[in-house]
């Protein structure tokens, strides 16, 4: 018998660090009662954040056009925007 | 030549401003994500009775032997992007092997960590953070973690219905195609009027403490790089995630007693960084609600100038605080 080394070395999940699912929520009986409270956060207050491609030399993402390195333009905390489609990461933890 | 290991997401920014602090101080730095291997990242690690782990970690770009390397900077990486062609099973267990083998040779590499994966998954369990906060003398609220919706009525009686609950684990889900979060949340005579659900997990609860502001404390090293965070609007009073345009910082000292417990529970978990939560109460008394291992901190650098890349650079490097 082994026991889950995922704790020895945490990975995010796969499919994603908040995987995608179209389910509807379940009822009171089923679900977590702290879910009553889960909200869309606000997009209002979501960074734009710039273009940029990963670049090997350097070790770090460059912008697709002129301008300061993509890390010199954003300090934003990661604030979720609602899009499913491209999830910031957590505000916290490594998780697996 | 020594080298410094970064494992990190390629679109983790912040971990873009360690590489430049990295860099400008002279540094040699190798930095992969674990989704290159094993495709784009070759591993090629030996040991035998006259050395340890050496050999080399390749990328198409860059080459480093495991045995010059220094320190490593350990922050959410990927996935093992595995080969094309696969089954689901030959997945299983080549992620299996993957995770055993480059994981295993990277967390036996005998060299400065920020932060060791094991001690930091271990680290991330908030029922541990608080024994230990507690252990080492620090105030923490009551805290009541269970599925027993009796236990949760006693516990909001006990403290005459000044409670919140909040996850005990990650507070994001996408469903129904949408993402949502779970921010703290005070607790009303309404919401135990109804508690089912309760039985389906565990659950949080927490007496409320009550705040002049909170404080996000990020400890690298020795170092203790504390800032204010003043709530400007309701919500961000009860979690101030909830509402970051809200908010104000300014830099602050720690009081020593909780300097002292902060570098007590640092040791205990074995942790080079962290993202510590404090309320202080308006009478000057620090609380400690969480300890993040892998917390964000760039925003907290941008809005105080708290220079906590350099730190990460520095205690990589193991200049002294």
């Amino acid at each position: 018998m082994t026991v889950d080394m995922r704790d020895a070395f945490p990975l995010a999940p796969e499919g994603g660090r908040i995987p995608h699912s179209t389910e509807p929520p379940t009822g009171p009986d089923s679900r977590p009662w702290i879910l009553r409270f889960a909200r869309t956060p606000d997009a209002s207050q979501a960074t734009v954040l710039p273009l940029a491609v990963y670049d090997p030399t350097l070790q770090m993402s460059v912008g697709l056009f002129d301008g300061p390195l993509p890390f010199m333009q954003t300090h934003s905390p990661t604030v979720p925007d609602g899009n499913v489609k491209n999830p910031p990461p957590l505000d916290e933890g490594t998780k697996d | 030549m020594p080298a410094v290991l970064v494992i990190a997401a390629h679109d983790d920014w912040p971990t873009d401003r360690v590489i430049k602090a990295l860099t400008d101080g002279g540094a040699e730095v190798f930095r992969m994500d674990t989704s290159e291997f094993p495709q784009d990242l070759t591993l090629a690690g030996r040991i035998d009775a006259r050395r340890g782990w050496a050999g080399q970690l390749a990328t198409p770009h860059r080459t480093v032997d495991l045995a010059d390397i220094t320190a490593v900077y350990y922050r959410a990486p990927n996935p093992f992007d595995l080969p094309a062609g696969m089954s689901e099973p030959e997945k299983r267990f080549a992620a299996a092997q993957a995770r055993a083998g480059l994981g295993g040779i990277i967390t036996a590499l005998n060299c400065r960590w920020v932060n060791h994966p094991s001690m930091m998954s271990r680290a991330e369990y908030k029922p541990l953070q608080l024994a230990t906060a507690r252990a080492c003398g620090l105030a923490i609220p009551p805290t009541l973690l269970t599925n027993c919706s009796d236990a949760v009525r006693r516990f909001v009686d006990d403290l005459h219905g000044n409670v919140i609950c909040k996850p005990v684990a990650s507070p994001v889900l996408i469903e129904d195609d949408q993402l949502k979060t779970v921010y703290t949340h005070r607790v009303s005579v309404a919401d135990i009027d109804d508690l089912r659900g309760i039985e389906t997990t565990a659950h949080l609860f927490q007496g409320w403490v009550d705040k002049a502001y909170e404080v996000r404390l990020t400890v690298v090293g020795d170092r203790l790089l504390a800032a204010e965070v003043h709530a400007g609007s309701d919500t961000a009073h009860t979690d101030w995630r909830a509402d970051y345009a809200s908010l104000t910082y300014r830099t602050t000292e720690v009081p020593d007693d909780v300097a002292a417990g902060v570098r007590s529970y640092m040791r205990d978990l074995g942790l080079r960084f962290a993202a510590l939560d404090f309320i202080v109460s308006p009478d000057g008394a620090w609380t400690f609600l969480e300890a993040n291992p892998c917390g964000q901190w760039d925003w907290i650098e941008h809005a105080t100038g708290l220079p906590i890349a350099q730190a990460i650079a520095d205690e990589l490097q193991g200049v002294p605080a």
